[in-house]
């Protein structure tokens, strides 16, 4: 009998604790999402720490490392938002399944272009030096510091359900989706959206035989 | 013998004008300002602006439209040259593979990074008088006068430029002002685009900024032979591509239509230099 009081306390008690772990794991989640110079700061922290690990810079550890950067980046934008901009009216016209393999292709072009670069990144100091905040956009202007030079880079952020996510970067002022945006253009005015098509996996191709 | 005399006076004439526009500019305080002393810049800063961005209504200038008309915003430079510019485009891009990147990979091996950056901050340094001119022809004598502060400190204290003693000492920081900037700063539009073979994208307001310039440059207001002219250039061409090997590779690599790529990636970089002011 009294063993099944105490099974049926537990019983009882089980949705109680979830709901109490819910909450608080909601409420540090509402604290931190406020401010997106600290959010941004938390996630270049982390890539940062992955970059810097002496452990995973073991060559054997070659394809964790990049796994980890991968994730850490993958949280950080809105990928979706991106593709959908570079495309600008393109991407009216698209069925929605064109648009998701597209958001396929550009999310693999941006991870060769910055991952490569972020890569060779090993001890470089990032500074954070302005945040304008403007309803649910905001822009943080950082730099890093490389080879003894400051190198401006300013991030555009979108709230999405209390997360700021990436939506542009400007690195020395030039907007990543305002030239492929004039890249993809270039190429859809003389072959359209399916010579673009081509043209990404042919790219994305290459360079994949070629690491 | 009429015209070697009429080189040399000159040339004493421009030099003369340089200084004395050094001098005036000189003459303009610059110290006592807000620089934060360079330890503690970037946790200053990092307060200081992101407390005024708050709530100084200045810098809240961008405004909603902005966000979303800014994809919208197609002033694509024009490019009536564009077979040509194309074909140089393609020259330049095989000029770096066979020859530059090669050439700079052994070079890194020589040097240090650290003697690179030196490298890099005395062809650097020589550019501060021409920067002095233009911040004082776009009318801000202050960016000027630290310009020539750079100068004279970097020259003397820096051991001619090798190391950037007013930044890393004072926190004096170059504007980078350059004499395309000054014409875009009365109203010069960037013309069309040009992409020469060995220097690599402009455009014509910004060719005819690079000719100002080099008036400027004290290998050029000291008559050197042009042979010196050209290694000079072709060492701090080495240099700099020593320091950033890989970025153009990625870049390239990673665009569709890299003419068109990098052609923006100009246009953008220039339009934001001269915002910046």
């Amino acid at each position: 009998m009294c063993k099944y009081f105490l099974q049926n306390k537990s019983v009882f008690l089980l949705p109680l604790v979830i709901l109490i772990v819910f909450n608080l794991n909601s409420g540090a989640f509402a604290s931190a999402s406020k401010d997106p110079m600290e959010q941004l700061q938390q996630s270049v922290d982390e890539i940062l720490q992955i970059l810097q690990s002496d452990e995973l810079k073991r060559p054997e550890k070659k394809d964790e490392r990049k796994q980890l950067i991968l994730n850490a980046v993958n949280k950080m934008f809105n990928f979706r938002e991106m593709a959908r901009s570079s495309l600008g009216q393109s991407w009216n016209t698209l069925k929605p399944e064109e648009q998701d393999e597209f958001v396929g292709l550009f999310t693999s072009l941006v991870e060769q272009r910055y991952i490569g670069k972020i890569d060779s990144y090993t001890d470089q100091k990032v500074i954070y030096t302005k945040k304008l905040v403007k309803g649910s956009k905001a822009m943080i202007y950082t730099a890093i510091v490389d080879k003894d030079l400051e190198i401006p880079i300013i991030y555009r952020l979108e709230e999405n359900d209390g997360k700021w996510l990436i939506y542009d970067l400007k690195i020395e002022n030039v907007s990543l989706i305002v030239n492929y945006r004039r890249d993809f253009d270039s190429i859809i005015r003389k072959e359209q959206f399916a010579g673009l098509v081509e043209k990404i996996t042919k790219q994305l191709e290459k360079t994949e035989t070629s690491n | 013998m009429v015209l070697k005399l009429c080189k040399v006076i000159r040339l004493l004439g421009l030099s003369a004008g340089v200084i004395c526009l050094l001098l005036l500019t000189a003459s303009f305080s610059w110290a006592g300002d807000d620089n934060q002393p360079p330890g503690d810049r970037q946790v200053e800063v990092y307060e200081i602006q992101a407390e005024e961005s708050l709530t100084d209504p200045e810098d809240n200038a961008w405004e909603e439209e902005d966000w979303d008309e800014e994809w919208e915003d197609s002033s694509t430079i024009a490019d009536p040259l564009e077979p040509l510019n194309r074909f140089f485009f393609h020259f330049n891009d095989k000029l770096y593979f066979w020859v530059l990147k090669p050439v700079a990979t052994v070079y890194s091996g020589f040097f240090p990074e650290e003697l690179q950056i030196a490298f890099r901050n005395f062809f650097d340094n020589l550019r501060t008088p021409a920067r002095a001119v233009n911040s004082l022809l776009q009318g801000n004598a202050r960016d000027s006068s630290e310009e020539v502060a750079r100068f004279a400190l970097n020259s003397t204290l820096g051991i001619f430029g090798f190391g950037d003693f007013a930044r890393d000492i004072l926190g004096l920081r170059s504007s980078y002002e350059d004499f395309g900037q000054t014409l875009a700063y009365y109203g010069a539009g960037g013309g069309f685009y040009i992409n020469w073979p060995f220097l690599g994208p402009s455009n014509f307001r910004d060719s005819l900024g690079m000719l100002g310039d080099a008036y400027l440059h004290p290998i050029i207001l000291l008559d050197a032979d042009w042979g010196v002219v050209i290694g000079a250039w072709t060492f701090e061409k080495v240099n700099y591509t020593a320091l950033t090997l890989g970025d153009y590779e990625l870049f390239t690599e990673t665009a569709l239509d890299p003419y068109a790529a990098v052609k923006d990636a100009y246009q953008q970089y220039r339009n934001g230099l001269i915002e910046n002011r």
